[in-house]
Order: C-alpha cells, then structure tokens, then sequence
C-alpha cells in the first residue's frame, strides 16, 4: 500500500474494514446500489382467500351481536330461562360431539383432554355459577344502568379488539375475560337469579367454547368452516333484525366492511407496496439455530 | 511568627513574679495559669511545680517573669534576667507593665542564642522589632476552666491523648489544672500565688454533706431496683410461656413501658460509680433533674385530684361520655347503612357490615356497664401512682384511652383485614384478568395461559370483588379516620411524656444561667492597640445555641429512633396494612 494520494486505478476499492485503502470512510463505488432489492419474500393474497379468512372476524363480531339479542329477549322476558338452559345444554352436547369427532378423526397432536377432565370442567362451571348467581344478581344492584351498559359495551369491544384470531384455540386471557366481565354486567340487571344463571351458561358457550369448535373445523373441515361463518353471520344479521332493525343494518354494513372491504383494500394496497431491501439492513442470521440448544 | 500568650484576667494586677503555666504543643502559643510572687526560693517552686504536674498531669513549666513595677522600686530588670539561668527553659518569656499604661510590653528570650551572644543584643523589644509580633488574649480563668468546649469528642475521651485544636488545648490545660488553684490566698505556704481563687472550702461543706449523704440514699436505691428486677426477671422467666399474654400487654401497656424507662433511669443515677466524661455527667444531671421536676408536677396534679374528690366526679363523668360515644357510633353506622354523602352501595353487603358492627357496640356497651361499679376504685389507685410522675399520670390515661376506645380499635382492625383482603384479590386478579401472574422466584410479573375454568373463575370473583369494594372502603374509610384520632390524641400523650423524659432540663438550665459551662467557640474584642505594645484581645465565650443543646443532650428515648416515613404511613394506609401505634416499642421489645 502506498503512500495517501489520489486514487489510481491500480488499486481496486474493497468493502472490507480490516485494510487501510486510500479511500474515505464513507466511500462506496458504482456497485454500491447493484444490490438492491424490493418487495423481498411478498405474499400475493387471493382476494377470495382473504375474505374466507376474513370469516372468522365477522363470525366473532355475530357472535357477540348473537349474545346481545339472546340478552335482549331475556331482558324483556319473551325466552324463559329454562329455554335457553336447555337450548344451551343440546347445543354443548352436540358441539361437544362434533369436536370430539373431528379431533380424533386426525388421531389428536399432543396429550388429549380426558372425558374426566372436561367433566370436571363443566362441573366448575355450573356450580360456581349456580352458587353465585344471587350474589351476582344483586352486585349492580345500585349502579347505574348507563354505567352497566357503557362498561359492557367498552368490554365487548375490548374482547373483539383483542381476540387471537390467528390462534383461538386456548383462548386469550384479556378476550376471555372481558367478554366474561361484559356477560357478567350484563347477566346482573337481569329479573332473576335463573335468569343470571343460564345468561353466564350461554356467555360460556359463545365466548369460551365456539372458539375452539370452530378453530377445529377450520383446521379439520375448512370446506365447513366457510359455511358455518356464513350461518353465524346470517344468523347474527336475523337475530339483531327481530329486536331492532338498525341494529341489523349496522351489523350488516359492518359485516360487509370486515368481510368484503377490508379484504378488498387490502389486495388493491398491496401494489403499492414497495419495501428495499440491501447490503445495507441489519444482519439476519438465518442457519437454524436449534442445533445450538441441544 | 505570632506568639500568643493566654493571659488570666486575675493576673492582670498581680504582684511581680514569675508566670507558672505552658507551652502548647504543637502551636506557637502559651497559656499563663498563675504568677508566684516574690520571695521565693526556687528549689521550693520546682518542687512545687513537679507536685502539681503530678496531680493534673499538665506539664507546668515556668514560662518567664513577670513584673509590675510599684512606685519607688527600682528596676528589676537585671535580676529578672537572671531568674533565666536558674529556670532553664527554651523561651523565657519577660512581661512587664509599666506605670499609667494599659498595654503589656514582652520580651522573648531564646536560650540557645543567648548562649552565643551577649544577650542585650538579642532581646528582642516588640516595639522595635517586627520579626516576632506578640498577642495577648485575656481570658477568665474560671468561665475557662468550667466550660465544656463543643463538639465534644465521640466516645470516651482519653486524658492522655492531646486534642489537635489549639483553642481545645488551652481549655483542656485550664480545665485540667483545677489543682493548682487550690492553693488559697491565705494559706500559710512558702509560695504566694495569684490566680483565680475559689470562694474557699467553706463554702462547700454543705455539698459535701450532701456528697457523703448521696451514698447510702443510692446504695438503697440501687437494692431496690435489684429487688424489683429480679421480680420482674423471675416473674417472666419462671414462667415464661404462661405469661406471655402478660408480657405482650405490658410491652403495648404505655405505663409499663414508662415504668422500664423509669429505672433504667434510675440505675444510671443510682450507680456508684462517678460519672465518666462530660457527656456522662450531663446525662445524669439530664436525668435526675427531669426527674425531680416529673416528680413536683405529678404531687401537683394528685394534691389537686385528691383534694375535692375530683376523682369521683372524673368517674362519674367516665361511663356517660363512654355511653355518648357508644350512641355516636350507632348514628354513625345507621347513616353508613342508608345511602351514605349519596354513594351507591351494595345494599346486602352494607346491611350484613353495619348489623355486625351494631352488635360489636352492643357488646361493648354491655361491658362497659358491667365494669361501671369499679371504675371509681380503679381510678382512686390508679390516681396514688401520679405520686411517681407526671409522666406516669399521662401514661395512664393513655391507657385508659386505649382501653376504653377499644371497640374502634377492633372496628378498624375488621375493617382494614376486611379491605386489605379485597385489595390483594383484586390485584392478584387482574394480573389474572390480563393473563399474567406473579413470578415468587423471580419477583416480577410474567405471562401465563390459564385454563378456561381457572379464567372463568377469576373473572367471576374479580367482578364480585370490583363491586363490592366501594362499600368496604367506605366502611375502612369511616373507621380508619375514627382510629386515627384516638392515634392522634394518645401520640400527644406520647408526645408530652417522651418530651418530659428527654428533653434536657439541666443542660438549658445551665446554658441559661451559666452560658459560659456550654461553649460552642469563643470571639475575640481588642483590648488596646497601643503602639509600642502588644495587641491586647480579650476572649469571650461563646455560648451553645439553645438548639444545639437540645440536640446533643437530650435523653434517648423512644422517640429518637427511626419511624416509618409519612409516605410508608399512607400506602399502608391506602394497603389497609394494619397502623400499629405502638411498634416502634413492640420492635424495641423484640
């Protein structure tokens, strides 16, 4: 390496650190933008698949309008507890049926739950909701109901905004439980105790347990799966229509939005897309290295 | 260089003789103690003077001469030259005064140089030369000797060991030659000396008698407290486990606790051993002082309950004021029922908390009414232990406060477990209701998947609790505001005993009547500044700031140690941890 000077062409720039060159620091030569590469590892989305996707929101977006109807009638005493108990109990038993089929049809990933367990699960349940169903009928005994309803709804919304769409299966916490605190409020500033009691048994079936049957069918049947978002969201629409028709609009528009629109942008944005990639982004270390942990 | 040379006040008119006092170490500097007058012989002065180091073991030295010349002598100048040679020192020191002036002129005389020259040469006359300026600070030896020069060392002083500051070396020195002024103006010796003269032994005989009376009074005190200790002692060990109720009350018991307070102080007093330092001998004036002023106050305050049957009339006042509280109560709970200030309770939970705190009420009066026919007695003898103190009188009423408002104390203890337990479940269950929990090993809160049934649950009793805390609070809120002033009322209870049994009654005496005993420092005021003699300075104490006082010598209590913050105090609060009035004294048991 010769003394600094200008630089000759005898002497080729290097993207290395480790040589002194005659060079700047900052110096790159002609080659530098060679390298460049956009949109690296894109998707292209199918609209259609995008909506069958989509499904799953609308879907869970019905199901609480379906849980407000149900509320609604028992609220205005048109559907007595007892119906909606046993209505409740058939549909467990035939969803349970229908999950139980479905799982081992693909011979069950991992540890299944036994008979036993889920027994013990719906023990749980029943007893503690039965046990406090009184109590829970007079906690907002004293509360306005604005503020039953503004917190409702505020926790609904909550369960919608954070559902696991992706992953439903053991259903996330803060969904869970805020549709859970909705049903609650909602269940407490209803006429009776039953009343409470078969409200909280069908908040379980619609928040804690559908997830996950419908989570299998679309891993085990997705042929079926389409069908059934459309029933629930149809079903949705008609429940909502016999108690108020604007509600049933709204909830169509919405459905339409999240189903047809969302997916619609979606597809029409993403040739807008323009990601760069280079030499210049951050290293990515892509050997695998799990080989590493044992 | 400046020589400085400490110069009694007494002195100032002192016949002509030599100067007794020393050198400092370290500093250029000498304190003059005393003047022996002429005649004297000088094998008689340095025996004198060896006896003397040996008794206050301060080096005595002869510093040089000192000269007043009277009307019709003549010079001694000469012969005060000579007395040199026969008091070898390293410096000699030659002070006179001379007629119709108010300066002192000095002469300092180096040794070794005399040795090689004629020493007419090398006395050196401050008013001639510069080399070597001569002050003299005035000072009054006996303020010197009494006072206490702050701060004090940490500790036990050793008398061996020097202070390093020079204004500490010349306290310590004067302080610690006290024997040397024990030689009186009229005692028949073969040396004459003028220094500070105590007002003679006479005086004294009184402080004697009560020196030698003190003995005996502290031997029988110091039995007794023997007895009583091994009392207590045995009483708790012999049967340590079946009394441990007994032992818990009496450490929460504030008399008790003053009753502990109260012979250690008087062991301290009454140990035979003479007080150790300063700080020590503060200490005991500290306490028995307080003691004795504790005592006068409390035959006060009995002379006036037992002289027109105040104590019955104090008795009879007792159960209608327990019985109006009682009512208080029961109104407060009536309205806490209904819809309190307009807040919305939850109505069962409301009606099951107030009728068990009416039933509490109900028990507490019936057991007041039960106790009424002895609280007179319990009074009257209770009232004879006033005759121990007024500190004891307030203990006991701080007791008696306890007692009687014991059914808020346990309202607040229903209340505060009653709401801590709603506050612990409804922030152990969000963490549930937002899927995380509490990681013991790691101390931090991690994510976690819950079950479905664990989930629903959580969620169940997270929204009952959430509800149903409005009411609890409130019911914590009325109560803990009605513990916290009885908390207020028995903490200045506890105020005024505590201020009684440490604030330094004996050392703000003496730093009101004697200011100079407790010296912070000392300034200094020119005398005279004549030219041709010595700048004359005048030292005056500085007396201790009264704060300052307070703080070095106030008796350690209870009170002087750490206590929870006001911000640890309102998080408790706001936790519903218990307040606990008395734990900084259960932790002092412990």
């Amino acid at each position: 390496m010769g003394p600094d000077g200008a630089p000759g062409p005898a002497v080729p720039w290097r993207k290395v650190l480790w040589e002194r060159q005659p060079f700047p620091d900052n110096y790159v030569d002609q080659r530098f933008l060679e390298e460049l590469r956009r949109n690296e590892g894109i998707r292209q989305y199918r609209y259609w698949a995008v909506v069958k996707e989509a499904g799953f929101v609308g879907q869970q977006l019905s199901c609480v309008a379906i849980f407000i109807t149900l509320w609604l009638y028992m609220e205005q005493s048109l559907l007595p507890p007892e119906t909606l108990l046993w209505s409740s109990l058939i549909c467990a038993l035939l969803g349970y049926g229908l999950h139980q089929a479905l799982t081992s049809r693909v011979e069950s990933c991992g540890e299944p739950r036994t008979h036993l367990a889920d027994l013990q699960s719906a023990a749980i349940f029943l007893s503690f909701t039965f046990g406090f169903s009184p109590v829970l009928k007079t906690l907002t005994e004293s509360v306005s109901t604005d503020t039953v309803y503004a917190m409702s709804a505020l926790m609904l919304l909550a369960h919608l905004v954070s559902f696991p769409y992706a992953q439903p299966s053991p259903p996330g916490s803060l969904s869970l439980n805020a549709a859970l605190f909705a049903s609650v409020c909602l269940a407490s500033r209803l006429p009776g105790a039953l009343h409470t009691f078969a409200m909280l048994s069908c908040a379980l079936l619609v928040f804690a347990l559908w997830p996950c049957l419908l989570q299998t069918l679309r891993e085990n049947a997705p042929v079926h799966f389409t069908g059934v978002c459309m029933g629930v969201c149809i079903g949705g629409i008609v429940g909502l229509g016999s108690q108020t028709l604007g509600g049933a609009v709204l909830l169509t528009l919405a459905l339409a939005s999240v189903t047809l629109l969302c997916p619609f942008l979606l597809v029409r944005l993403q040739r807008h897309k323009d990601n760069i990639h280079g030499p210049w982004d951050e290293a990515e270390i892509r050997e695998d290295l799990s080989r590493f942990l044992h | 260089m400046v020589l400085k040379i400490f110069f009694p006040q007494c002195c100032n008119r002192a016949e002509s003789g030599l100067l007794v006092g020393r050198w400092i170490s370290g500093h250029d500097s000498a304190v003059v103690l005393a003047v022996i007058h002429y005649p004297f012989i000088p094998g008689q002065v340095k025996q004198y003077i060896q006896q003397m180091q040996a008794q206050s073991g301060v080096e005595l030295t002869v510093l040089g001469s000192w000269s007043l010349p009277k009307e019709g002598q003549e010079s001694m100048e000469s012969f005060l030259r000579d007395l040199s040679t026969i008091f070898p020192q390293q410096r000699w020191l030659q002070v006179s005064r001379q007629m119709g002036k108010m300066g002192f002129i000095c002469e300092v005389v180096n040794r070794n140089q005399t040795a090689l020259a004629p020493p007419i040469l090398l006395t050196k006359k401050q008013n001639e030369e510069e080399e070597e300026k001569v002050i003299f600070v005035h000072y009054e030896q006996r303020k010197v000797m009494l006072s206490q020069l702050h701060p004090t060392e940490s500790g036990d002083p050793d008398p061996n060991t020097e202070p390093s500051s020079e204004l500490k070396q010349v306290f310590q020195t004067v302080a610690r030659s006290q024997p040397l002024f024990f030689l009186d103006r009229y005692d028949d010796g073969p040396l004459k000396s003028t220094h500070w003269q105590s007002e003679g032994r006479e005086a004294s005989i009184i402080v004697e008698l009560l020196k030698q009376a003190s003995v005996p009074l502290c031997m029988l005190i110091s039995w007794l407290l023997a007895l009583w200790t091994w009392i207590s002692v045995s009483s708790v060990s012999c049967r340590i486990f079946s009394l441990y109720p007994l032992r818990f009350l009496s450490s929460k018991l504030s008399t008790c606790v003053q009753i502990s307070y109260r012979t250690e102080h008087m062991r301290t007093l009454s140990s035979p051993k003479p007080a150790a330092g300063h700080k020590q001998f503060m200490r005991k004036g500290n306490i028995l002082v307080s003691f004795l002023v504790d005592v006068g106050l409390g035959i006060l305050l009995m002379s006036w309950l037992y002289r027109d049957d105040h104590i019955a009339t104090l008795a009879n006042m007792l159960m209608p004021a327990a019985d109006h509280v009682a009512k208080e109560l029961e109104e407060l709970l009536q309205w806490l029922m209904g819809a309190p200030a307009g807040l919305k309770m939850n109505r069962a939970l409301d009606q099951v908390l107030g009728r068990f705190f009416l039933y509490h009420i109900h028990l507490w009066i019936s057991y007041i009414h039960l106790m009424s026919p002895f609280i007179e007695g319990i009074l009257w003898y209770g009232g004879l232990s006033v005759c121990l103190g007024l500190t004891f009188a307030l203990s006991l009423l701080s007791d008696m406060v306890a007692l009687l408002t014991f059914h808020i104390y346990c309202f607040y203890v229903y209340g505060a477990r009653l709401y801590c337990l709603k506050i612990y479940g409804l922030s152990s269950l969000w963490r549930l209701f937002r899927g995380k929990k509490w990681n013991v090993l790691r101390q931090r809160v991690d994510s976690c998947s819950y079950d479905v049934d664990q989930l629903f649950i959580g969620t169940l009793l997270f929204t009952i609790l959430l509800f149903l805390l409005p009411t609890t609070a409130l019911y914590y809120l009325v109560f803990t505001l009605l513990r916290l002033v009885v908390v207020l009322f028995q903490g200045i209870l506890h105020l005024s005993v505590d201020f009684i049994n440490s604030f330094p009654l004996f050392a703000m005496g003496l730093r009101i009547f004697r200011p100079y005993r407790l010296a912070e420092g000392v300034k200094f005021q020119v005398l005279c500044d004549e030219p041709g003699t010595a700048l004359h300075l005048l030292m005056e104490i500085n007396p201790l700031k009264c704060s300052t006082v307070v703080q070095t010598y106030r008796t350690p209590t209870y009170s002087c140690y750490p206590r929870d913050s006001w911000a640890a105090l309102v998080k408790k609060l706001f936790v519903g941890e218990l307040i606990y009035p008395w734990r900084h004294k259960s932790t002092k048991a412990d």
